[in-house]
């Protein structure tokens, strides 16, 4: 590192700092209040809530009620909108094919590198379930299992090679076909208890969770004193599958060389 | 006692990622470069984790430590790893 390098880093200390002063003295503009608000009240108020049942989610975890059941549209809008750029990367890939190699003992990193990796091939996946199907009672769900979870494709791409997952099963269209389970369980589980009152002739909302005063079907929210969280559970063990495998597709297309994908996008 | 330790690890956590994020922009070696901005991102993870945002740091460290730089190395290997002048 240079001297004008150490005076530029000092200099951006003392600009932050300086800049943070000003801001907690409230000379950019007033600061946000200090107590919880109202809107969070209600929220942590009614996550759990044995005493109000048509408002309740029977959940332990606020930030997931909030995003799979109080706004639970916004969220099949942003997974739609993860759906459309997996899309958009196919699109881009089209007609190019990943090869297929049988020897991949001598390509990748070394084989300390490897048995590391062997390991964690099994403990991140574990991690990333548990994340999954904990996501209603403690912090965690179905993005963050599933992007835990690509953490592993990206490893082994990396570490072994780019052949290693077709090698072992998980080819791109496989990945698709995962992914379009998990995307075809979040549409069903948010119009389950529709089709079901359609069936049974009574009333019911999209993306209802549990009953409300008009609409008395609700998912299970307690199993044999397990909580549920009654829908949440289902929509994060779908997302993590269809963000994993999305996520996957991404990358197996990504690690594929470049002189390959010109040869087909360009030369045509 | 403790809303000044909490303060204090935060100024830590943020200078450091600034620094990081510097030497980041400043790198001529692109792999170098998206370590620094790894160390950025993981700082901000830490950050997130004292203002008790666990659902973020959840998903931010896979994304930023292990996914971003993962993109970027592929990225990087498609074009050249030093910066021209």
């Amino acid at each position: 590192m240079k001297k004008t390098d150490l005076f530029v880093i000092a200099s951006i200390i003392v600009f932050i700092l300086s800049l943070a002063y000003i801001t907690a003295l409230g000379g950019l503009g007033p600061l946000p209040p200090i107590n919880v608000r109202r809107i969070a009240i209600n929220y942590l108020n009614l996550t759990y809530n044995m005493f109000t049942p048509y408002l309740t989610v029977f959940a332990l975890e606020s930030v997931t009620s909030i995003v799979w059941d109080f706004r639970g549209l916004d969220t099949l809008y942003e997974t739609a909108v993860f759906y459309a750029a997996i899309i958009a990367s196919i699109a881009l890939y089209r007609g190019v094919y990943i090869d297929f190699k049988k020897n991949i003992e001598k390509m990748g990193l070394s084989p300390i590198a490897k048995t590391v990796t062997r390991i964690s091939l099994i403990l991140i996946p574990t991690v990333a379930a548990s994340v999954a199907l904990h996501g209603h009672l403690t912090p965690g769900g179905g993005f963050q299992a599933g992007s835990i979870a690509t953490v592993v494709i990206v490893l082994s791409i990396i570490i072994f090679s780019r052949y290693f997952l077709p090698i072992h099963g998980l080819s791109k269209n496989k990945a698709l076909l995962f992914r379009s389970i998990g995307l075809l369980g979040i549409a069903v589980t948010s119009i389950a208890l529709l089709l079901i009152a359609i069936v049974l002739g009574v009333n019911a909302y999209i993306f209802q969770n549990q009953a409300k005063i008009d609409a008395p079907l609700s998912f299970p929210s307690l199993v044999d004193n397990y909580i549920l969280g009654g829908s949440l559970l289902f929509f994060n063990l779908f997302e993590f599958i269809a963000v994993a495998f999305g996520f996957t597709i991404v990358f197996l297309l990504l690690s594929i060389s470049e002189e390959k994908v010109k040869k087909v996008t360009i030369d045509g | 006692m403790l809303e000044i330790f909490t303060l204090s690890l935060l100024t830590l956590f943020a200078i450091t990622s600034v620094v990081a994020a510097y030497l980041a922009i400043r790198e001529r070696d692109l792999v170098k470069a998206v370590v620094y901005s790894a160390i950025q991102s993981a700082m901000y993870a830490l950050i997130y984790y004292v203002l008790m945002a666990p659902d973020i740091v959840l998903v931010y460290i896979p994304v930023s430590v292990g996914l971003i730089p993962a993109v970027l190395l592929f990225v990087i290997k498609k074009t050249e790893r030093y910066e021209g002048d």
